[in-house]
């Protein structure tokens, strides 16, 4: 069947719920939301492993017109996260617009009749605007090792736990030492008989404070949301302050270092670990992370830090690019997500038939880091140089669903009803982002990290400058970079 | 882009004033900071100084004792005049003065006149009121008993109830602790009893923004109220910290500088602009 709609939203996350609420919020229905799997919560659906948190503070990993006074904790659990998205879908009317289980085939610009065509495993669609709500963590990443498919134990990704295998008493080696796997490590060291960690590199980490607030305190929220709008915004104005450190200005590298190594010193004694896990990089080139468990974890008995990457497996025995080999019952692996090369991107395509991926064939970008040229009526949400090395990715959506909406506004006052990018406006905006980019501690931290595009060796996935410089300059629809059509 | 900067001095009346410079000549005019009592470039300005700089010219004063038994705020200014005419000695500039810097730039535009184009006033005050007259009287006697409550005082002035309930007592002693308590200091307060700077600016017709702070015990905010009321050209907007936002929430207080040194009009004439709302 051929449904016709205005606009067409893949994902029913943060950035699909976020842009439904507010489109209903200025008025606008005549939209649809496809989502892959039978429920919302996008990021915070797939991922359900033991110990799943969000490493920002729940207070402002939230909407900003969906305060929620009953966080149980500073950093609140996956789960509740993800409940958290059903009842803003269900309060906010949204369920109603969202197709489940219902996975995007492929969009196809039809120049001809000005509107995407987005074929799904079950209707097809017709849509005048396409926006992509996919971001970064969509698609998990899996690395190519030698011998995996030999492998006689059980094997799964972080963002796909298989919940129906008992890891209780099993050899369990987890690949990766990022933001997965620090919360992974701890609850895996509880129940395995021995445990190792394969680390390409330490990670810096710092104490993740446990407080769990209590009945009164959400009931102080509740009554007075004025509280809540204050820890938002202290919240946030330290996350600015830490864009200081990945300024690369000399005083809050070392503050943030000191923080960071104090932590792990009052947590690890031995010597040998210690040296393991002290990062060889400057701190803030890849995520730092957040963690009251996880250097007990290492400091196990039970537990091995392999000091390299997962290399090869031969039979059931896991090697690291060392050489060292572990017999192991089960490999998890935290090796995070296809963020530089997102795969929905090969299933979208342009009047010419040329892919997303194809057509970024040299790194991912976007004018105001939403606006594709060539790609005329599509928004990229969450897509290039959008992510934060600082604060909460939410502010980020919000920012960006506000874009659509003054786009969209805009088109509807002056009777328009196709914008593409101009390509130089494009390139403008990315010598912007670049020349912003040199120096920074994701470029010049001496680390690899999933932010830089190795084709380029520019950073695509991170916002270079303050956050809040983002919403500054990139909330509003500016029409000037954009050829109009009516 | 890699932060560098520039240590320089001038010489006025016989003292020495360091200074320092960086970032790039642009559009913008350029930034001149001063800072307030027991502060310095690095201590007040060790966030604002450098990311200013990665978007424009900044130039952040040290002032120095003056000689004498006690300093009269023109010493102060001419210091700042110095520094300015040394920098920039044919352009305009932005001055930015905090706390006590706040007087001290409101009397160097007064002074300068159409040189300082834009003035901003964070923290600052006009008049010495009864409240700060008993805050420097209180000061003045722990530092003559050679107490070492002295800092604590000032700590307790300085920072919001909110930012110390996520500190413990031992942390925020372990803070004051580091505090350099000097003659130089001694008089700097002593000053702060008797500044006026009322007549300046009631004639000033700088453009102004007026940045106060919702919990400042050493400025509370009636102060920049005054200010935002007295100054014809003036703007106001607040931010939810104590005295020491350069401590408590420095990216809030570039947030402000940086719009209105990229565009004043961001805080039209008359107008109290909100905090962003994140």
């Amino acid at each position: 069947m051929i449904v016709s709609k205005k606009i067409l939203i893949i994902g029913a996350g943060f950035t699909g719920l976020g842009t439904a609420i507010k489109l209903l919020k200025a008025g606008q229905d005549d939209f649809v939301v496809i989502e892959r799997r039978g429920d919302v919560g996008g990021v915070w659906l797939d991922n359900n492993y033991p110990g799943i948190a969000c490493d920002v503070p729940s207070h402002f990993y939230s909407f900003s017109f969906r305060l929620n006074p009953n966080w149980s904790t500073i950093q609140s659990p996956g789960g509740e996260i993800q409940e958290y998205l059903r009842v803003c879908a269900q309060e906010e009317g949204i369920m109603p617009f969202i197709r489940f289980n219902t996975e995007m085939e492929e969009c196809r610009w039809d120049p001809a009749a000005k509107h995407w065509v987005v074929k799904t495993n079950h209707d097809t669609y017709h849509a005048k605007f396409l926006l992509t709500g996919a971001g970064h963590l969509a698609d998990e990443f899996m690395p190519d090792i030698e011998g995996l498919d030999t492998f006689p134990g059980h094997v799964f990704h972080s963002a796909r736990w298989d919940h129906s295998v008992d890891l209780k008493g099993k050899r369990i080696g987890v690949v990766g030492s990022g933001a997965s796997a620090v919360q992974i490590v701890p609850e895996m060291q509880k129940i395995a008989s021995e445990l190792v960690v394969f680390q390409r590199s330490a990670p810096y980490m710092n104490l993740r404070n446990l407080h769990l607030y209590s009945e009164a305190e959400q009931r102080t929220f509740e009554r007075n949301p004025d509280v809540m709008e204050h820890l938002r915004a202290w919240v946030f104005w330290f996350g600015e302050e830490q864009y200081a450190q990945r300024r690369m200005v000399p005083k809050y590298l070392e503050d943030a270092k000191k923080v960071a190594m104090t932590h792990m010193e009052s947590q690890i004694s031995d010597p040998e670990l210690r040296k393991i896990m002290t990062p060889a990089y400057e701190i803030g080139c890849k995520r730092r992370l957040s963690s009251s468990g996880y250097y007990p974890a290492v400091s196990s008995p039970n537990v091995k830090v392999e000091p390299s990457a997962l290399a090869r497996i031969e039979g059931s025995k896991a090697f690291g690019t060392t050489g060292a080999g572990y017999e192991v019952d089960a490999l998890v692996f935290a090796t995070g997500f296809e963020a530089v090369r997102m795969p929905f991107t090969t299933r979208i395509f342009n009047g010419e038939g040329v892919s997303l991926d194809e057509h970024w064939e040299s790194g991912m970008q976007a004018l105001d880091a939403i606006a594709v040229a060539g790609y005329p009526n599509l928004f990229v949400i969450y897509g290039p140089n959008t992510g934060l090395g600082s604060n909460s990715a939410v502010y980020v959506i919000e920012s960006q669903v506000d874009y659509v909406i003054s786009a969209l506004e805009y088109l509807e006052e002056n009777q328009l009803e196709v914008f593409e990018a101009k390509a130089e406006a494009e390139e403008q905006f990315m010598d912007h982002i670049h020349e912003v980019a040199e120096g920074t501690v994701w470029l010049d931290g001496g680390c690899s990290s999933w932010y830089v595009d190795d084709r380029s060796g520019r950073l695509t996935v991170i916002w270079p400058d303050f956050p809040h410089i983002f919403r500054e300059e990139n909330s509003q629809f500016k029409p000037e970079g954009f050829v109009l059509s009516a | 882009m890699k932060y560098q900067a520039v240590e320089k001095t001038v010489i006025v009346d016989g003292v020495e004033i360091s200074y320092r410079t960086s970032g790039p000549a642009n559009e913008r005019l350029p930034l001149v900071l001063v800072h307030g009592t027991a502060g310095s470039i690095d201590s007040h300005f060790g966030f604002l100084f450098p990311m200013m700089a990665f978007r424009q010219r900044v130039i952040g004063i040290n002032l120095a004792e003056p000689k004498g038994d006690k300093i009269e705020l023109e010493q102060f200014v001419a210091q700042v005049s110095a520094v300015i005419n040394a920098e920039v000695p044919d352009g305009c500039v932005t001055l930015l003065g905090y706390s006590m810097g706040a007087p001290i730039a409101a009397k160097t535009a007064y002074e300068l006149g159409e040189k300082v184009t834009n003035l901003i006033l964070v923290a600052g005050y006009m008049k010495t009121d009864t409240h700060q007259k008993l805050r420097g009287h209180i000061w003045t006697s722990l530092y003559n008993e050679g107490s070492p409550l002295v800092k604590n005082f000032m700590s307790f002035n300085a920072f919001s109830p909110f930012h110390m309930r996520s500190r413990s007592l031992e942390d925020m002693l372990a803070g004051t602790a580091k505090m350099n308590i000097t003659p130089f200091l001694a008089k700097q307060v002593d000053l702060n009893t008797r500044v006026d700077v009322l007549a300046e600016c009631e004639q000033l017709q700088t453009r102004t923004l007026v940045v106060a702070l919702s919990d400042d015990f050493s400025c509370p905010k009636h102060h920049s109220k005054a200010m935002f009321g007295t100054i014809i050209n003036a703007s106001y907007t607040e931010i939810a910290t104590g005295h020491a936002v350069v401590h408590e929430r420095p990216a809030e207080l570039f947030y402000h500088v940086n719009r209105f040194c990229n565009d004043p009009e961001c805080y039209p004439v008359g107008k109290i602009v909100p905090a962003p709302k994140p």
